[in-house]
């Protein structure tokens, strides 16, 4: 039954006029959300930037933006900035899936307050806690270390992402009691419960959660402000905002810099999607 | 006195004795052969950062005090914030004049003693002014100012036959033939008279405003420091606010999207054609220069407006010599060298766009054996010419955001009173001239 | 307390020590994420709330300023306007981003092959940098009749509009901003929501006769109604605390018709270096939010 693959069943829409409409709404979308963005990245490729016009031909065509955006030194920027992801994001599914195991999958008492707890951390915009947290990087609580100037202070503290653990919590209880329950009569503890039945079926999940925690830790912004000693240990997302202030600077410098960034974001995005999406483990969920 | 207002005075008490004891016992010991750590208002990577790396290298070749230089640009202050939290200011600090308030309320910055300083009576009296706090106490030491003037399209102006302006009528006119008079002959109506940077971000209004109240015989506050009172309600300071509100509303000579535009919005729109007047810092003339071509814009002075006069704002740079160095005379000596014949000079960096210096400071250095473009002399003319430094409070921020707010519904709402508006922001003045300290 | 009590029947015992080791290995799973919390986010909040009762100065020793700072920030004839605003734009931005997002989660789930596409060029918003974005939607609402939008709305007879630059419509362009940055991010979390559904569902209604819209209705919206409570929670959290995309586009302006929350607790605090009014500002931010959340909890909780 293919054309139920979907909750709208738009892929068993056949018959001219059908497509006709379906691929218009395609164009809309991609018109909307991808093409003004295009269209500025383009940009990036011309002389100087109309700040009033956007256009798909650039103007003057030149690669100067490029090479000045790597004399100001991105690919080192770029550099670092896939260090810190790859350990940040690492760190971040782990954690987040483990807590989310607990606070889905288990009752104990005070979960409701845990729960409030990390949504909590989520109210306080990160420009308040600035100052603070220098602090705590520059002498870490209990165990006196001094993350700043490191590029594991950029990594240790998104460890922890509150909107990584809820979204995941909410898919893990959604996964019936009853595959758990057969799991344990086979006598599997709570590891390999965990491990070879809830994480396969929350697949679309992990997806999720690593796309959006690659673009998290990806702009991050205040964190690695307060690390970086100087402007070896910058990110891409702190070298973009300075590029945009920079008044010698034009726009079309920091257009390149954003396209830069951006392609490791598509990469990631383009390897995720296949978790979304009903894979041959998803023939597991509610039996 | 209620039981909380005591609990708040013991832990005032507290927590201050806990300072005297611990901050009197905190000063490090002092080392003249320590490194400087130099932090630079300049963005990582740019030409100015390089300048300010030879300045530091020249100071340490020629005194043997060795320096490290730091260039931090778009989030500068919150860096420096957090140093102060964790008690690791830099020893210097190259930064905005009109920083020095918030410095010295901070505590961050220590005192200058100008006297003992090296060359210190090379520098110009009107620098000076802008390194001292409300209290009279001289808390950095000058080393780059500047000034502002009109940079006008001068392909524009002579495709309509339009003289260079001399008075602000015709300042205006030319603004109005930009906008109706299709001076880059593409036959669209989408060009404009004036580039403003009407943001009120860091204030950017007050800021681009403040040359036009001056010239206009307006000012902010008025009186000696300590007893200022306000005259931003003034005749001359309604007539500057007028004037900007009718280059918004009733001629539309400003180019649209200026009232939520920051400067580095505002310098593409005179780029790239779309407005040709723009009244901006000499710091621009390296990138209109690349970018629009030096043939096709030309620098002057504002005109004189209603006050009979026209008066620059100025602003500059001091170096900042920071609260618990480890090397107070090493502090002293890059300040020294840095206001120097010869660190002026290597500042200026010639007529490259690498200069942190845009005019010297010291009174000895001749710019035209530095700088070949003659652009500059203006520029030193105009600020040589009475050019102004914002008033001497002791936080200069919530008076300039107050006027930048003020300023920005001016325009933003054309059926809004300027003279109510302005009497309003006078009130707002006397009430943050009162909690400052610094009021009549 | 239950040591007071005289020892319980050995069964109970039993059960108890049972129950406590379960509890136990909860705590065990959830120990990593609490510990970095603590670290990197409470420490911080706790600092942050005695911060807020003081005027802080470290070089000279913080003064204890007792509901100064609370004044400063209640007081200040902007705060209401920009409270308003803030919920305004919350609401607009959550609802905004849910019902666009769910749109194009129902349009663009699937496996073909053009749908990654499809989906990969409308993901391009949330992943390109918040300066890039700001950049764009300002040469897109450049105010000129010649301007990128008001082209597109002089082509069906509309315009031209001042976006953000008129109060009267600043904050609704901003909010556009906001919806068409945040929608993409909200239709990855119901596209994973609706991978989970149980296609034989589907099928079942199918067979009762039910057209795509009941399906939808009776199916697919049922089983993901954790994922909606979630998403509407994280969304109206990111609106109340909005801040970057104002900063960078307006600034508050013009004339303070976009002044939010926390553009004013920056001005207030941080841009002029007072860390204790700028703690001050979001600590109250906190309480709404804190209320706002548990309010909406128990109402859902209700019904």
């Amino acid at each position: 039954m293919r054309q139920l693959d979907t909750a709208l069943g738009l892929g068993a829409v056949r018959g001219p006029l059908g497509r006709i409409i379906k691929i218009g709404l395609y164009a809309l979308v991609v018109f909307v959300f991808a093409g003004p963005l295009l269209a500025l990245l383009v940009s990036a490729f011309g002389r100087v930037t109309d700040p009033t016009k956007l256009s798909l031909i650039p103007h003057d065509l030149t690669l100067d933006n490029f090479r000045t955006a790597v004399d100001q030194g991105v690919l080192r920027y770029l550099a670092n900035s896939l260090i810190v992801v790859g350990g940040g994001l690492l760190l971040q599914i782990s954690v987040s899936v483990t807590a989310a195991y607990a606070l889905a999958r288990k009752s104990f008492p005070g979960v409701r307050l845990v729960l409030f707890l990390i949504l909590s951390t989520m109210m306080l915009p990160e420009e308040i806690l600035a100052i603070p947290l220098s602090l705590v990087l520059a002498d870490v609580p209990v165990v006196h270390v001094n993350l700043v100037g490191t590029l594991a202070g950029m990594i240790v503290p998104v460890g922890a992402w509150a909107f990584a653990i809820l979204v995941m919590t909410e898919f893990m209880r959604d996964v019936p009691i009853e595959l758990e329950e057969a799991a344990r009569l086979d006598g599997a503890g709570d590891l390999r419960i965990f491990w070879s039945v809830i994480l396969p079926v929350c697949r679309p999940a992990l997806g999720v959660l690593g796309i959006f925690g690659f673009t998290m830790i990806w702009d991050q912004y205040i964190l690695p402000l307060l690390v970086a000693q100087d402007a070896d240990q910058f990110t891409l997302a702190l070298a973009l905002r300075s590029l945009r202030a920079d008044e010698q600077v034009g726009t079309g410098v920091l257009i390149a810099s954003a396209l830069l960034a951006l392609l490791p974001s598509v990469v990631v995005f383009l390897a995720l999607q296949r978790q979304f999406m009903r894979g041959l483990t998803s023939g597991a969920i509610k039996g | 006195m209620t039981g909380r207002g005591v609990l708040a005075m013991a832990v005032t008490a507290v927590v201050t004795a806990g300072c005297l004891v611990a901050c009197g016992s905190d000063s490090p010991k002092t080392d003249p052969k320590a490194e400087l750590q130099i932090w630079v208002r300049k963005p990582p990577g740019s030409s100015t950062e390089k300048t300010d790396q030879q300045l530091a290298a020249a100071f340490t070749a020629k005194t043997g005090v060795p320096a490290h230089v730091t260039a931090l640009f778009d989030d500068f202050e919150t860096k420096l914030q957090q140093a102060a939290a964790q008690k690791k200011l830099p020893d210097v600090v190259i930064n905005d004049t009109d920083r020095l308030g918030g410095l010295v309320k901070q505590g961050l910055v220590r005192p200058v003693d100008r006297a003992s300083l090296a060359g210190q009576a090379d520098l110009t009296p009107a620098s000076w002014q802008a390194a001292t706090g409300a209290d009279g106490k001289i808390y950095g030491v000058p080393f780059s100012a500047q000034s502002f003037a009109l940079f006008i399209r001068k392909d524009w102006r002579e495709k309509l036959g339009k003289p260079l302006p001399a008075t602000w009528a015709e300042m205006d006119a030319l603004a109005t033939a930009f906008t109706t008079g299709d001076p880059d002959a593409n036959g669209k109506p989408d060009t404009y008279g004036y580039v403003i940077p009407a943001s009120t971000k860091r204030g950017y209004t007050s800021w681009y405003f403040a040359s036009f109240l001056f010239s206009a015989g307006g000012d902010f506050l008025t009186g000696e420091p300590g007893k200022l009172t306000p005259a931003i309600d003034s005749p001359g300071s309604l007539a500057a606010a007028q004037e900007f509100q009718k280059q918004f509303c009733t001629d539309k000579s400003v180019v649209p999207g200026s009232v939520t535009a920051e400067t580095t919005q505002a310098h593409p729109l005179f780029e790239t054609g779309k407005g040709g007047i723009y009244l901006t810092g000499p710091y621009n003339m390296a990138r209109f220069d690349k970018n629009l071509g030096k043939d096709k814009y030309e620098v002057v002075a504002l005109p004189p407006g209603p006050g009979g006069k026209s008066v620059s704002l100025a602003e500059g740079e001091n170096v900042y010599l920071m609260a618990g160095s480890a090397n107070p005379s090493g502090q002293t000596r890059f300040a020294e060298y840095a206001t120097s014949v010869e660190g002026q000079t290597l500042g200026m960096a010639g007529d490259t766009d690498g200069n942190v210096v845009r005019l010297p400071v010291n009174t000895k250095v001749d710019m035209a054996t530095v700088r070949k473009d003659t652009r500059w002399q203006l520029f030193a003319g105009i600020y040589q010419n009475g050019a102004r430094y914002a008033p001497v409070v002791p936080d200069w921020t919530p008076f300039r955001q107050a006027s930048a707010d003020t300023l920005n519904a001016l325009v933003a709402d054309c059926t809004s009173d300027p003279k109510a508006a302005l009497g309003k922001l006078a009130r707002t003045f006397t009430d943050e001239l009162t909690k400052q300290g610094a009021g009549a | 307390m239950t040591a007071t009590l005289a020892a319980p029947p050995a069964r109970t015992q039993a059960a108890r020590r049972g129950r406590r080791r379960r509890h136990l290995g909860a705590w065990l799973w959830l120990a990593p994420a609490l510990l970095l919390f603590a670290l990197f986010k409470f420490v911080p909040m706790a600092r942050a709330i005695s911060m807020s009762f003081h005027e802080v100065r470290p070089y000279l020793g913080d003064r204890w300023v007792g509901l100064d700072n609370y004044r400063a920030v209640l007081g200040d004839d902007a705060f209401r306007a920009a409270a308003g605003h803030t919920i305004v734009l919350a609401l607009g931005e959550t609802i905004g981003s849910i019902v666009v997002g769910l749109a194009l989660a129902l349009l663009l789930e699937g496996t073909a092959r053009h749908l990654w596409f499809v989906r990969t060029a409308v993901f391009l918003p949330t992943v390109t940098a918040m300066a890039v974005v700001a950049a764009l939607w300002r040469i897109i609402y450049h105010p000129a009749p010649d301007g990128a939008l008001n082209s597109v709305l002089g082509w069906i007879g509309l315009g031209p509009g001042q976006f953000l630059d008129s109060p009267h419509t600043s904050l609704w362009s901003v909010m556009a901003v906001g919806i068409w940055r945040g929608a993409p991010y909200d239709m990855m979390i119901f596209i994973a929501g609706l991978a989970g559904v149980d296609r034989t569902l589907y099928e079942a209604a199918a067979a009762d006769g039910a057209g795509p819209l009941r399906r939808l209705w009776h199916v697919a919206f049922p089983a993901m109604r954790p994922v909606f409570g979630i998403v509407v929670t994280l969304a109206a959290i990111r609106g109340l605390r909005v801040f970057t995309e104002i900063y960078l586009l307006t600034n508050g302006g013009p004339n303070g018709s976009t002044e939010v929350v926390m553009t004013l607790v920056y001005k207030l605090g941080l841009e002029r270096n007072e860390l204790g009014i700028a703690s001050a500002g979001s600590m109250l931010l906190l309480l709404a939010t804190v209320v706002l959340t548990v309010v909406a909890q128990s109402l859902r909780r209700r019904a």
